[in-house]
């Protein structure tokens, strides 16, 4: 693959993860039914739901890999390929990109939490846990973003920037 | 790289039991639900979402067998001084590998889920939860000691 293709396909998947991004946060991942009480859960509510049952530290875990890093995900990936083939703050460039990669995967506690929530809720009518279509969303934005930040690699940021052709 | 190497092999032995062993048992009102990783991955699998069930079995399973496997191959080349066959294909692996192998992601979930389903009904804590989180240990562990440029400039020489 050539430099010129990744950076074109990381460009790609930036922007079809900020697309996502919309209906990943606003449609519900799953709905809870505990002894006849049904309940929808978006991103953000599952979130709520913990910091309400005072259990902040763990919402706070929760709230950090599946609210934050995705946001500060996009908008660091967002800002490194717009200043790609640039002399400007290089070195604080890569070491953002460095960041990426490592708190990359985080995002996917949430998916790996209803993979859990799932398979223990499979009771019947006393406890059921049904995934929903946000899950699907959410699932392709975290790949769209963990891709992105893999396809760039650091030696691009230093590329001198490329003389126009005509 | 010895001390990878050690991590690598640890971590894939851990990952047996890890994998066989229920993490938690859930229960409300006298029924229970054991729960192992693949109880997570056919569950979304039978509830249609087959796309999730798959990134949860790659990203829980099947990556981190193939990226410890690849790890201590390669580490075991180094530091036994042994060319041997695949080494280069082994490396390829371990970098295609790493940002997928999201076994300590899983830990935490795991941890996250116990109290998240405290609140609904009685949870106890099962063996395997013991064993995934010593997996995640080893395998942070492995990666910090593999030392990829190293292993690169050996791969290449072999050539």
């Amino acid at each position: 693959m050539t430099d010129q293709l990744r950076y074109e396909l990381s460009k790609a998947l930036t922007a079809a993860a900020i697309i996502l991004y919309i209906p990943a946060n606003f449609l519900p991942v799953m709905t809870i039914t505990i002894t006849g009480q049904v309940e929808s859960l978006t991103v953000m509510g599952g979130v709520v739901e913990l910091y309400d049952t005072g259990l902040v530290p763990v919402a706070a875990v929760v709230f950090l890999a599946s609210v934050v890093v995705p946001v500060v995900k996009l908008v660091s990936l967002s800002w490194l390929l717009n200043l790609h083939g640039s002399d400007i703050s290089q070195l604080r460039r890569m070491k953002v990109h460095a960041f990426l990669t490592r708190i990359g995967t985080w995002a996917m506690v949430d998916l790996f939490l209803l993979s859990i929530l799932v398979a223990v809720g499979q009771l019947g009518i006393l406890a059921s846990v049904q995934s929903e279509v946000g899950a699907l969303f959410f699932a392709a934005m975290i790949i769209c973003t963990l891709y992105a930040a893999d396809v760039y690699k650091t030696h691009m940021i230093w590329q001198q920037p490329l003389p126009k052709s005509q | 790289m010895i001390a990878a190497w050690a991590f690598a092999m640890s971590a894939l032995i851990t990952l047996i039991p890890a994998n066989l062993n229920p993490i938690l048992i859930f229960s409300v009102a006298g029924n229970y639900q054991a729960n192992l990783i693949i109880t997570g991955v056919k569950g979304l699998w039978m509830q249609g979402f087959q796309p999730l069930g798959a990134i949860v079995f790659f990203s829980a399973i099947l990556a981190p067998v193939f990226y410890l496997l690849s790890v201590s191959y390669v580490s075991a080349c180094w530091t036994l001084q042994m060319r041997l066959p695949l080494m280069g294909a082994a490396f390829r692996l371990t970098e295609a590998l790493e940002p997928w192998n999201l076994l300590p992601v899983f830990a935490i979930a795991c941890m996250v889920s116990v109290v998240k389903l405290r609140t609904l009904g009685t949870v106890s804590w099962e063996p395997g939860s013991l064993w995934i989180l010593a997996t995640a240990v080893l395998t942070m562990l492995a990666i910090q000691f593999f030392d990829r440029k190293c292993a690169e400039l050996y791969v290449e020489g072999a050539k």
